[in-house]
Parts: C-alpha cells; structure tokens; sequence
C-alpha cells in the first residue's frame, strides 16, 4: 500500500508535502477507502526512507485537514471521507472559481462571457 | 580475565600463528645446525639468535605498531573494553605468543647443550643467562612499542636492544664467578649466577608492568 | 524510555591547534541525529570524545546513561561506532570478523549479516588486505549492524560508498529506526542525505555548535526573499536577517526565522520566497557564525 508513494528530493516542494498531497489523492479517489489503517510512521518513514520526523508532520497536517484520523495507542485512519473527499473537492472547486473570478474582473469581462466559457469548459470534460 | 581480553589474547594467537611457527622452525633449524660440528655451531647459534629476537621484534612491531597504523585499533578500540583491558591484552596476548615460541627454543637449546658430547655443560649457566636475557629483551621493545607512537623512536630502540644482546653475551663471560666456568665440563650454579637471574627476571617484570601503569592510565587513547 | 541515548554538557576539549569549545548534544531514543560540519569542524573529535576514545578537559559526556569515558567498556557493549578512517584487521578474513563478534555480542543476528552480505555484494572469505576501500567500510557497517545495537555512532558512514551503496546503506539506517528505542548519531558531509533521513541536525564549525535543531525547523525557519527596490535598499535592521545581496534594484535575503509577522515588520513587497535547502542553510549559518565569531572582541 505504501510502497507506492514516491518522494522526490529533487522536487522543490518539501517532502512533508509530498507525502500529504499523495496520501490526499489517494484517499480523494477511493483507492485508500475511509476506515483503512495508515501504515504506522516509523513504518512509513523506513519504506520512503525519510525521517520519522517528516512523516509525523504529514500525518499531523492530515489530521488537521481532517483527511485522517489517529486514535491514541492504535494507530492512523482515513476519516470517514463520505462527506470529506467531497468537502475537499469543493473547496478546491471554490477556490478555482475564485481565481477565475479574479481574472474576469481583472479583464472587466462580462458575467454572460464567462458562464458561457464556463459552460465550454464543462462540455469539453464531458467529451473527454 | 574477563572474557573480551581472553578473546583479544586468542586472537593474537591466531594471527600469528604462522609467524610463531616459522620463527620456532628456523630456530629449531639453527639447533640442528649446531649439532654438525664447530661451523655448523656457529652459524646454527646465529640462526637461532636471530630467530628468538627477530620474533620478538616482529610481534612487537606488527603487534602494536601496525595495528596503530593500519586503524585496526580503531576497530578494537569500538569493542566494549577500557582502555586498560586494551593494553592488558595486548600485553598478555603478545608475551604469551613469544614466550610459546621462546620456551620450545630455550629448552632446545639447553638440551642441546646437556646432550651433545662436544658442549661442556659448564655453558648450561651461560645459556640460561642468555634465554632470560632474550627474555628480558622483548619485554623492554613491548614495552616501547606501547608507549611510543614514533617509528624513528621504535628504530632506535631497537638498535639499541640488539646492541646490548651482543654486549651482553661478551660481558657475562667476563663476570668473575661465572666467566670462568663456562667450559667447566659441569655446571655450575653459584651466587653470581642467581643474582643475575633475579635481576634480569626483575627487570623483565618491570618492562612489563610499566604499560600497566602508564600506557593504560593515558585518558585519551589516541 | 525517556532517558536520554546522548547526553553531552559543555564539552571542552584543547589541542595545540584546535579548541572543541562548550558542545553540548542531546539525542533521544528513536531519533536520528545528523551532525555536520565542514572539514576539521570537530565532528570526529567530537564523536571519539562520545565513545571515550578521548577525555574531555571539562563538561559532561553520557552515553546511554553511562559516564563517558570511564564506563566506556560497559556502554559500548550496546553501541556500534564505525568510523570511516577505521580498518578491519587486515590479515584475517570477513568470516573471522564476523565469528568473533559474534562470539563477543549475544545480538549478533546471523540470518540478517547473511542478508546483508549478499546485499553488500561481499565474500566472507575474503581478507581483510584484498577488500577495497568501500569493500571494508561496507565490511564495517556489517559488523556493526547485524549485532543490532541500540544505538549506531557512525562517523562518515557514506564517504567511501559508490552511489547504490549508499542508497542501500540508507535502506539499513532507517530499517533500524523501525524500532523506536534504537536511535543513530552520524556525522556528514553530504547534506543530500541528512536532510533526507535525520531527525534532528547539529551544526558544528571551528570547534564550536552553531545551531542544533529538529530538521523541519531548520527548513521552516529558513528562506531566500526576493524583493524589487526602488533607489537605495532600505537598512533593515531585522535581526532574522542573515545576509543581504543587493545586485542593482534587487535585493536578495537570507532569513533565519521566517513568519508572516516577519514580513509584515520587513514592510516592503516581496517579488518571491523561496525554501532552502539543508546545504544553503548550512552555509548559511556557518557564514553568519564566523561573521559574528569575528566581530567578537577577544
């Protein structure tokens, strides 16, 4: 299950988040479904070969994000991410449309133009 | 002992093995040699003189010296003994590798003397004298090598423990009371000859008690 | 267990050249702790002053709660120190090595030191003489892991390693922090690695610590800011501030202690913030420590 995260030191991101973003994607698409044990952080930080250290960081800021949850003496869990991954899922959507927001008025573009390249943008996902 | 200077005393013995065997064998060859008439005597002596001390210096040299300069104390040094325990079983494993080598070359070469119809046996005393002295000898260059880190140091320590083998074996001869029975066709124990013993034997046990008190209280190891 | 694995206090110790200054150290069970520092920093004569190879001139060493260096025999009974100017007896063989740790550690695990022979890609038959320089350092390490100590003193552990060799000595160091109450204290000067696996990271130079931290407080706390200035840069007289680079109307800062509460007293528009990595810092740091070593009046 683990062996498939892959930290990179060449990346510029820092590791810590590397391993809190992967851990993210993998929960947000199901492939490590709600109520599953998170492999322990020694245990963790000597497959990626990374330090405890790290590995503890991420798995705090995942529990701050509520992507996880660590019950004392037993271990780490995916949250129960029925409302979760969705909850992660719209707020990333709101803040893209903020952006956008941000750029139309930046552009002084009409409300209409921009529904209408919102619309484009869904038909083209749909075709895909 | 605790059991690490055991183990470390065992060691020396098996890394030298070859080296005991071969210095006993040349020793042993010089023995033979002396038993084929006066030429064959002298050379034979020769060789086995230079077996005994040569030995000596080689265990001494390799044993501490190299170990020094090739880092292998580093190794021994990570064990979990003292300094203390270190130089203890350097000094024990070392002298005991010599004194094996030592008492088989000693006890030939008095035999040989006590045997062959050709030595007086008045040399007996002069013989002993010699291998306490050989004795005496390896322990003063291991002691040196213990305390001393220079090689130009350990050169002339040597030189001068090789010097004084030779001085030593003129000047016995010229003792009164022992000189003059050395070609006494039966020996002779006296005073004299006791007094000598004690002496080297003292001597022995002072260069080997020295790294005891001195080498092994050294606080830094290196 | 909350006894701490490595304890040093105020640590001096003179030579005729060189002076290791107050150094004091702490590593708890179950970390790793990277020591670096640039040539002649102190890091080798620290390490032999833990494992009472030497004796301090004044402070305090505890290693695994023993008095160091007069318990030394006891205490070095659970710890494996490699040293990377540390040679095996030359003229005996891998396979005597091995039996006679064994025969001196009842941790000596023979499955796991054949294991790692193989992995080493060494030949218990071999002597000593004819192993390479890697060859013996990897020998080293084997003798050292597979005894399985609580606690891994290695100094330089990667120096003499080819690439794959130590990405798999790296496997093995973070495999023994599997176990929490096995801790590792190295010392490097490859800042890659370090940065990589340790826990917590002391900066040694000239003989002195100059920063002690966890490692990602170290990279939090550190940044490069790039701004763009209008005429002459403003004299910032921000303590955070390590090093400032002015190069025409761009200004670059080296930040020691970087927060939104930073920026907002720096007052002026940062163009871009950037993370540091271990090596920068390290320089970084000692820069800014000889600086201020200089500027002492003696």
């Amino acid at each position: 299950m683990h062996s498939n995260l892959f930290i990179s030191q060449t990346d510029a991101r820092p590791m810590y988040l590397q391993i809190v973003e992967q851990i993210r994607q993998r929960v947000a698409a199901g492939d490590w479904p709600p109520g599953q044990e998170l492999p322990s952080i020694r245990a963790l930080a000597a497959d990626l070969r990374v330090s405890v250290i790290t590995v503890k960081r991420a798995y705090l800021d995942l529990e701050s994000e509520g992507v996880i949850v660590t019950r004392q003496g037993k271990g780490s869990f995916v949250a129960d991410a029925q409302g979760l991954a969705k909850d992660m899922r719209l707020a990333q959507l709101d803040a893209h449309l903020a952006a956008a927001g941000e750029i139309a008025r930046s552009l002084a573009m009409p409300e209409a133009d921009l529904v209408e390249r919102l619309r484009d943008a869904l038909n083209q996902e749909t075709t895909e | 002992m605790n059991p690490i200077t055991r183990k470390l005393v065992a060691k020396e013995l098996h890394l030298y093995r070859w080296l005991l065997v071969g210095g006993t064998a040349a020793g042993l060859a010089g023995l033979l040699s002396a038993t084929t008439g006066e030429v064959g005597f002298n050379i034979g002596f020769i060789v086995w003189l230079t077996a005994v001390i040569a030995l000596g210096v080689m265990l001494a040299l390799f044993g501490v010296a190299s170990e020094r300069k090739e880092r292998s104390q580093l190794f021994i040094l990570s064990l979990p003994l003292s300094h203390r325990d270190y130089v203890r079983a350097k000094l024990l494993g070392l002298l005991t590798c010599f004194v094996l080598a030592w008492a088989v070359l000693s006890a030939g070469a008095l035999a040989l003397i006590a045997v062959m119809p050709g030595i007086p046996d008045g040399l007996l005393p002069y013989g002993v004298l010699l291998c306490i002295f050989l004795l005496m000898n390896f322990s003063v260059v291991l002691c040196g090598a213990l305390h001393i880190a220079s090689e130009a140091a350990m050169g002339g320590l040597i030189i001068l423990t090789n010097m004084s083998v030779s001085l030593f074996m003129m000047g016995v001869g010229r003792i009164p009371g022992l000189g003059e029975h050395m070609q006494a066709p039966a020996p002779v124990w006296n005073t004299p000859f006791w007094l000598l013993v004690a002496a080297l034997l003292a001597a022995t046990a002072l260069a080997l008690a020295l790294p005891l008190f001195i080498a092994a209280r050294r606080r830094d190891i290196l | 267990m909350n006894a701490k694995v490595i304890e040093m206090t105020g640590v001096r110790k003179a030579f005729r050249f060189f002076t290791l200054e107050d150094v004091s150290l702490a590593l708890e069970p179950g970390q790793i702790m990277g020591l670096v520092g640039p040539n002649g920093a102190g890091k080798s004569t620290t390490i032999r002053l833990l494992m009472g190879l030497l004796a301090p001139d004044a402070g305090s060493i505890r290693l695994l709660g023993h008095a160091m260096p007069e318990d030394q025999a006891v205490a070095k009974r659970d710890v494996g120190f490699v040293s990377d100017d540390m040679r095996l007896l030359q003229h005996a063989s891998l396979a005597w090595h091995m039996d006679f740790i064994a025969s001196i550690y009842p941790g000596w695990d023979a499955a796991y030191a054949a294991t790692l022979l193989k992995r080493f890609g060494l030949h218990a038959g071999q002597v000593a003489r004819s192993l390479s320089t890697g060859e013996q350092a990897k020998a080293l390490l084997l003798l050292a892991l597979a005894r399985r100590p609580r606690l891994l003193v290695l100094d330089e552990p990667t120096s003499g390693l080819d690439p794959v060799a130590r990405q798999e000595l790296l496997t093995e160091f973070m495999d023994v922090l599997r176990d929490d109450s096995r801790s590792i204290l190295f010392s490097s000067h490859n800042t890659l690695d370090v940065e990589r696996i340790s826990d917590r990271i002391t900066f040694i130079d000239r003989g002195r610590v100059v920063a002690a931290s966890d490692k990602e407080v170290f990279l939090e706390r550190w940044r490069t800011l790039r701004l763009r200035v209008t005429g002459a840069a403003p004299a910032w007289q921000l303590p955070e501030i390590v090093h400032r680079d002015v190069d025409g109307s761009f200004v670059t800062l080296t930040v020691d202690g970087f927060s939104e509460e930073f920026l907002a007293r720096l007052g002026a528009p940062v163009q871009e913030v950037h993370r540091m990595n271990l090596e920068d810092i390290f320089v970084a740091t000692v820069m800014h420590s000889r600086q201020a070593q200089e500027a002492r009046p003696s």
